[in-house]
C-alpha cells in the first residue's frame, strides 16, 4: 500500500502493492486477483533475504473510477485537527499532546 | 523493467503530505529478522489484518475510544478462526470505507484465499487462527506491550512459521 511508510517503521520484509486502501488483495469477488496477490506475497517471503528489503508486486490498478475509499464519516483525528490546528505539528511529529493541553 | 509502486497514488491533499512526511522520519537502526526455515509449501501461515476485524459473535472494537481520544484507538486484538467468512465479521476501522471488506472479507483478510492455497498444496497449512487489530494509533504503546505479546503467544502455540500482515 505505502511501502515507503511501511519501510520507515522497520518491517523485515515488504511486498508492495499499488491498490486502493481497503482493497489490499483486490476487488470484492475477484478471486483470481486475490489469489495472485497472495501467491506473489508468499513468493516475496521466500526470496527476500535481507531485512528491510522490498519486492514491488507487478499488479496494476487500472480502474480510473473515483473509488470511495473514504469512510462514511471523517476520522476523529481529522475533525480534531480542524478544531485544533495548533496540534498539527504534533501530529506530523507523531508526538501526541499531553491530556491537559 | 521492474515496476515501482507509488506509495501515494491513492492519497490527496493533506493526507498525502502527512504520509510523505511520516515516511521521511527515517527507519529504526535494527530491523528484526528471522530467516525462513523451510519452503512456504511446508509452512503454517497466519494472517494479521490492521482493518479492525471482529467476529459478530465477539466484542467489536470500541470505536468510542478513538472518538474520545483521536490520537489513540482500541489497542486490543481479535482472533478470527480459519473458518471465518464474509458476513460473519464487523469491520471497525474508522479510516477506510468498510463496504469492500463487508462485501468480501478477502479484500483485507484473505482467509478463504489462504485456504485455497492450502488445498492446492502451495502453502503447508493455513493456521487455525488469524488476527486483527485497529491499524490507526499515534500511541502504540498499549498495542505493542499488551496485544502483540498475546498474538505471539497464540502463534507459538499453533506452531505458525510465518505471518502475513495485511495493511489497509
Amino acid at each position: 500500500m505505502m511501502p515507503e511508510l511501511t519501510a520507515s517503521v522497520g518491517v523485515p520484509r515488504i511486498a508492495a502493492i499499488e491498490h486502493p486502501f481497503g482493497l489490499t488483495l483486490g476487488p470484492p469477488g475477484d478471486v483470481a486477483r486475490q489469489l495472485e496477490v497472495l501467491r506473489y506475497t508468499l513468493r516475496a517471503l521466500e526470496v527476500i533475504s535481507q531485512a528491510g528489503d522490498v519486492v514491488h508486486l507487478p499488479f496494476e490498478w487500472k480502474s480510473r473510477d473515483k473509488l470511495s475509499m473514504y469512510p462514511p464519516e471523517p476520522p476523529p483525528i481529522a475533525r480534531y485537527l480542524r478544531r485544533h490546528p495548533w496540534h498539527i505539528p504534533k501530529f506530523l511529529s507523531r508526538t501526541p499532546p499531553q491530556i491537559s493541553e | 523493467m521492474v515496476r515501482t509502486v507509488d506509495s501515494y497514488r491513492f492519497l490527496e491533499g493533506v493526507t498525502r503530505r502527512v504520509m510523505k512526511h511520516w515516511a521521511s522520519l527515517g527507519r529504526p537502526p535494527d530491523i528484526p529478522w528471522a530467516p525462513l526455515a523451510k519452503p512456504v509449501a511446508q509452512c503454517a501461515i497466519s494472517l494479521l489484518s490492521s482493518a479492525g476485524l471482529a467476529l459478530k459473535t465477539d466484542l467489536p472494537f470500541d470505536r468510542d475510544i478513538e472518538r474520545r481520544d483521536p490520537w489513540f484507538s482500541d489497542p486490543s486484538y481479535r482472533v478470527l478462526p480459519r473458518t471465518a467468512s464474509t458476513g460473519e465479521v464487523h469491520v471497525c476501522h474508522l479510516h477506510i470505507n468498510p463496504a469492500f471488506a463487508e462485501q468480501d472479507l478477502n479484500c483485507v483478510m484473505p482467509i478463504e484465499r489462504l485456504n485455497d492455497l492450502e488445498a492446492s498444496g502451495e502453502v503447508g497449512r493455513s493456521a487455525l487462527s488469524h488476527y486483527s487489530y485497529m491499524g490507526y494509533t499515534v500511541r502504540p504503546e498499549a498495542l505493542l506491550q499488551q496485544s502483540v505479546p498475546g498474538i505471539v503467544h497464540h502463534l507459538r502455540e499453533e506452531k505458525v512459521d510465518a505471518v502475513v500482515l495485511v495493511p489497509v
